[in-house]
């Protein structure tokens, strides 16, 4: 059971106002807010131990070092991986360009994609059939927006890698993701998943999907900005040769040699953000103290009510399945001739009600739908009844308007 | 197209306001990104309809549809009547530094800059039946004689002449400000008094008889006789005392006024500047362009200066 009370006094943001009027802050899926306890952390490290880690001695650069340590070990922990699987990246996108550069892809291999990834999961592909002459095939999903698994089971079967998304951040719509690795494996592809969107809101077990790859970014998940995991199984991270490379990656060079540290610090090059990195830590105690399951309770108590009470307005055109139970914390909708930035302007002009509006980085989908845009709601445990009522009441008044 | 409109409109705006001038620095670059033939991503045009659209929501839903559904034509309207506006505004500023009221020369209208249309307001004199109507167009030096009124700085390429009368309040005050104009700008000054108030009827064959008998010691006299109290003014035995201490010859004056050829000179001197259509004093011409009230210093200046556009 959720504690409002300390949610609000954990979450800054939530006790302030604009224009005499809360905030109400529906955006999570782009950019989630950060608990006191995160931002308290990070500041620890530039108020009491701002120092390097790995490198320096000394008993402030000990002291980074083992923060970091700590760290990595509880996100590990987190997605019950082992410590040497975990690099650090500065979020997703990078995490993803790791991958596409490190895996050894050659011409003619074929990559399987969604056909609602995020630009981070679809054009390093593109760029790597340019590059490297790599096939690149997507799966459609059904009519519904969910996935399409006979056609996937169709797919695969030439395929080398299949790189996901897992849960949709243009409908919250989340894949089989068990499922499809299994039949991955079953034909040698490897898969990778990007979590971004899922993690927050789901339990993620990198042992139990059995996932070869996967990659998440902090700031979706209460944490800070430029922080982002990538993870890879161990005997698969060894074989990948690092993308970027320099200071911290070597165990020593010469004029004319190197020798490359072990995973996973070769993969995180030049200085890290260390502040950054121990707020996701922190991060990750925060989140199982708040609990998954009482996560997923009140996003789908709201979002159960939101597509209700939108569903009522004939004019609006709700993305993905109509059941809130597949949608995670997502309502993306839109009114077919209408730009959908007015509707998110005007929402935060008239209660400070904070919702994204556009074409959420997935402009692959809306070009072929031939949809201009459309709004997002995304909702977080933080996010409470009365600012869904609040939504809806003004989104109600602008309709009428349009 | 509402971008060009916005940075206009925002621009004018900014001129007076930061909030608007960020506004426009915004309205800026969605120009520039159309100019440069790139989509206007900024939302401008989106921000500013949502702003406006939620206050009018706030009050009428009424009036926020009839605005979201017509907002291209309505931003025109608007925009039509900003530029209106903006060009009144401005004529009216140009107007008021130029003549000293928003509407042009001599225009009593109402201005914003000068409320109580203090630099139109004339002492009125009687008109006559069968009078031109007074109206400033009307107010001219056309077949008009001033080669009998007081004349000073001849032969000089301005000429400014004051037609006012002595106990006349506006007159009084426009008065400094033509003696620093001929002070300044050398110009041929002639000065004719209008007997506009019968309390200083008698004033004009006085000052008549000064110019005649002693030249240009009539100007300080005359300058006296426009900056003493006006009660001084009013009894003629008051004004012997002001002519003894100028060291003027009164009974000489006195003869000069009782001289029957005096009373004709004064008498045509009144029907020249009856000829002019006069309505009021003062009337300024400057150059031949009349000037009915007092007004500012710059206007008077600005007349002699030419740089008038309407």
């Amino acid at each position: 059971m959720l504690n409002y009370e300390k949610i609000k006094n954990d979450f800054p943001l939530l006790n302030k106002q604009f224009k005499e009027k809360p905030v109400i802050y529906f955006d999570s899926a782009c950019m989630s807010l950060k608990p006191r306890q995160v931002i308290e952390a990070m500041n620890e490290y530039y108020f009491d131990f701002p120092a390097c880690s790995g490198r320096s001695s000394h008993k402030l650069g000990e002291l980074v070092t083992k923060k970091i340590k700590e760290a990595r070990q509880i996100v590990a922990r987190f997605i019950h991986a082992s410590e040497q699987e975990i690099v650090f990246t500065r979020n997703t996108t990078e995490a993803i360009n790791l991958l596409a550069n490190s895996l050894d892809l050659k011409s003619g291999d074929l990559v399987l994609t969604t056909d609602k990834e995020h630009n981070s999961n679809l054009i390093p592909w593109q760029l790597m059939v340019k590059k490297k002459g790599i096939r690149h095939e997507i799966v459609r999903s059904n009519v519904d927006n969910t996935f399409d698994l006979e056609k996937y089971k169709e797919l695969v079967k030439r395929a080398k890698l299949v790189s996901m998304v897992h849960t949709s951040n243009l409908d919250g719509t989340t894949i089989p993701a068990k499922e499809i690795i299994k039949i991955a494996h079953e034909n040698g592809a490897l898969v990778f998943l990007d979590v971004a969107q899922s993690i927050p809101h789901i339990k993620i077990d990198v042992k139990d999907l059995d996932v070869d790859f996967l990659a998440f970014s902090g700031h979706k998940m209460l944490g800070p900005t430029g922080t982002g995991v990538f993870y890879g199984k161990s005997n698969l991270l060894e074989k990948l040769e690092p993308f970027m490379v320099g200071g911290d990656t070597v165990e020593y060079s010469t004029y004319t040699d190197y020798k490359m540290l072990n995973t996973p610090e070769k993969f995180e090059a030049g200085l890290q953000d260390y502040a950054g990195i121990i707020g996701l830590g922190e991060v990750v105690k925060y989140l199982e103290a708040v609990g998954f399951d009482n996560i997923r309770e009140q996003e789908l108590k709201l979002n159960t009510y939101i597509t209700e009470e939108i569903t009522k307005l004939s004019k609006i055109k709700i993305i993905g399945p109509s059941d809130p139970k597949l949608r995670s914390g997502i309502i993306s909708f839109y009114i077919d001739g209408v730009d959908m930035h007015q509707i998110a302007l005007m929402l935060d002009e008239m209660s400070n009600v904070m919702i994204r509006s556009g074409q959420h980085c997935v402009h692959s989908w809306f070009n072929d739908k031939k949809i201009k845009n459309s709004a997002r709601v995304s909702l977080y445990f933080y996010n409470t009844m009365e600012e869904a009522e609040e939504f809806i009441r003004c989104l109600n008044k602008i309709i009428k308007i349009l | 197209m509402f971008c060009i409109i916005a940075l206009i409109v925002f621009s004018i705006l900014g001129i007076f306001s930061a909030t608007h001038r960020a506004l426009a620095k915004e309205a800026l670059d969605c120009v520039f990104r159309r100019i440069t033939l790139r989509p206007c991503n900024t939302g401008f045009r989106e921000k500013i309809k949502s702003q406006i659209l939620v206050r009018l929501l706030n009050r009428s839903a009424f009036l926020a549809r009839l605005f979201s559904r017509h907002f291209e034509l309505l931003s025109w309207i608007f925009f039509i009547l900003m530029i209106g506006s903006t060009f009144w505004v401005v004529k009216g500023g140009y107007n008021y530094y130029l003549y000293g009221s928003c509407n042009g020369l001599n225009q009593s209208g109402f201005c914003a800059f000068d409320p109580k249309g203090e630099n139109n307001k004339v002492t009125e004199i009687n008109t006559q039946c069968g009078a031109v109507e007074k109206k400033e167009e009307n107010v001219t030096l056309n077949n008009v004689d001033l080669s009998s009124f007081p004349t000073k700085n001849i032969g000089s390429k301005d000429t400014v002449v004051l037609i006012g009368c002595y106990e006349c309040d506006y007159t009084r005050k426009a008065y400094s400000d033509i003696q620093k104009l001929v002070r300044e700008k050398k110009t041929n000054y002639i000065f004719a008094h209008y007997p506009a108030k019968e309390n200083t009827n008698y004033l004009s064959e006085v000052g008549y008889c000064v110019y005649k008998e002693y030249g240009e010691k009539f100007w300080p006299f005359n300058n006296y006789l426009f900056t003493v109290d006006k009660v001084e003014i009013y009894q003629p035995e008051y004004v012997g005392t002001i002519l003894k201490n100028f060291d003027f010859d009164v009974n000489k004056i006195n003869d000069c006024i009782n001289d029957p050829t005096t009373k004709e000179a004064v008498s045509n001197q009144v029907n020249q500047l009856v000829k002019t259509h006069l309505y009021g004093t003062p009337t300024v011409f400057i150059n031949g362009k009349a000037l009915v009230g007092p007004k500012p210093y710059r206007v008077y200046k600005s007349m002699l200066n030419k740089f008038i556009i309407f």
